[in-house]
């Protein structure tokens, strides 16, 4: 320590740091209110997402209500994935069906997929994307809507709720638990199969589990 | 030299002869992945304008108090606060090119451009001179990318900022708008510049 500085070291930390100390309140402040502000829109922007992706794969649903808040998913090396099921209402209140987001690593970056289900949690509705970084061209087909022409989202419409297999070859109008990679995106298409995998009949269990199915 | 005269070529410099992705190659990242349309190069630009403005006005106003030491973390307190207030408005009021641009708006934070302006100009100047640098870079920079995006999308889509551009009969080149079709345009457009500039010198 140089004879300028103070011999109090407390008093020399305050000294050297007041200016980061302050600031780093002011701008958390700031983040805290812009945040606190902006929230309400970001959750409903993100709800509306939701909504349009899941009521495309549920045609019949009007409104989507929280049936299970929190559902634990064993995603592998010791983490687990939050997911929360929704239930799909119809205009009279009946139930058509279930929806939920989950998550898996794709070939660039993380895929999260909107995923729905029939009302007795034994067929797919189909997936929508609701974030995904995969290379454009070849990945980034597995965000191409059925009514747009791609070919793989519509192999997930009508399929058994069941482990999943992938290969390469195949008709992929035929419609089982098995899924015809997209040529040239193997790792996007594994990457979409390993998260149906992962989440499905886990989520079922937990739902059976809650007696929210029979 | 008057101060208007000084100012405009702060400016300009940032368009220009400093343009901080043509000629100091800086900011590569985003110029080479948000690239593919206009429309998230725009957003991005436009983000990186906000931010450097943010850090540039701070880091100017409190360039008397800033020790040496502590400087790097209050360039990156600052920055980061930007980026993080620049990534809640577009979730707030663009929730669609928030999700287009994925990660590379908070990556902003890692952008050598807004630091470097921090420590080159805003920790050294007043007020007024760090504004016109960080508008000039961040024009610089914004330009760069729509150029670069505008070339990408129409060779691409045969569309710019989505609207049709291209006769029926032309036929989309799939690879500029992948990673590929990007090394190879910023490659030509950084040759280009060279060019000029060689011819100017």
């Amino acid at each position: 320590m140089s004879n300028s500085q103070p011999k109090n070291p407390i008093l020399f930390f305050l000294q050297q740091s007041w200016l980061l100390m302050v600031s780093a309140i002011l701008f958390g402040t700031l983040l805290a209110s812009l945040n606190y502000a902006w929230s309400p829109k970001i959750k409903n922007n993100e709800t509306n997402k939701f909504n349009a992706l899941a009521g495309g794969l549920l045609t019949d649903a009007t409104t989507f209500e929280t049936a299970l808040k929190s559902a634990p998913i064993d995603i592998g090396k010791g983490k687990t994935y939050d997911v929360q099921v929704k239930k799909a209402l119809n205009r009279n209140g009946n139930l058509v069906g279930w929806a939920f987001v989950c998550e898996g690593s794709g070939f660039a970056d993380k895929i999260k997929l909107v995923v729905g289900v029939d009302a007795a949690f034994e067929k797919m509705a189909g997936f929508g994307v609701l974030g995904s970084n995969e290379t454009p061209g070849f990945g980034d087909k597995i965000t191409i809507k059925p009514e747009d022409g791609g070919f793989f989202q519509p192999q997930f419409i009508g399929t058994p709720v069941a482990e999943l297999t992938l290969s390469k070859i195949g008709n992929p109008e035929k419609i089982d638990s098995e899924i015809i990679a997209i040529s040239g995106a193997t790792v996007t298409s594994e990457a979409v199969v390993k998260t149906f995998n992962m989440f499905l009949l886990p989520i079922k269990e937990k739902m059976t589990e809650e007696g929210l199915l029979q | 030299m008057s101060n208007e005269t000084s100012l405009n070529k702060t400016f300009f410099a940032g368009i220009w002869d400093n343009n901080p992705v043509l000629r100091l190659l800086l900011g590569m990242c985003p110029m080479l992945a948000v690239t593919a349309a206009v429309k998230p190069a725009l957003t991005m630009g436009l983000s990186v304008i906000f931010v450097l403005l943010f850090s540039n006005i701070v880091v100017s106003l409190l360039r008397h108090q800033l020790k040496p030491h502590v400087r790097i973390l209050m360039f990156t307190l600052t920055i980061a606060t930007a980026v993080t207030i620049a990534d809640l408005a577009l979730k707030a009021y663009l929730p669609d090119m928030s999700a287009a641009l994925g990660p590379y708006i908070p990556l902003i934070i890692v952008n050598c451009i807004i630091i470097g302006r921090a420590e080159a100009c805003a920790s050294k100047n007043g007020l007024v001179v760090s504004i016109i640098d960080a508008l000039g870079m961040g024009a610089g920079f914004t330009l760069a990318l729509c150029v670069l995006a505008s070339i990408r999308e129409v060779l691409a889509t045969g569309k710019w900022f989505e609207m049709p551009v291209m006769p029926d009969a032309f036929v989309p080149w799939a690879g500029m708008g992948m990673p590929v079709g990007a090394f190879i345009t910023l490659g030509l457009m950084l040759g280009l510049v060279a060019i000029i500039n060689k011819k100017k010198a």
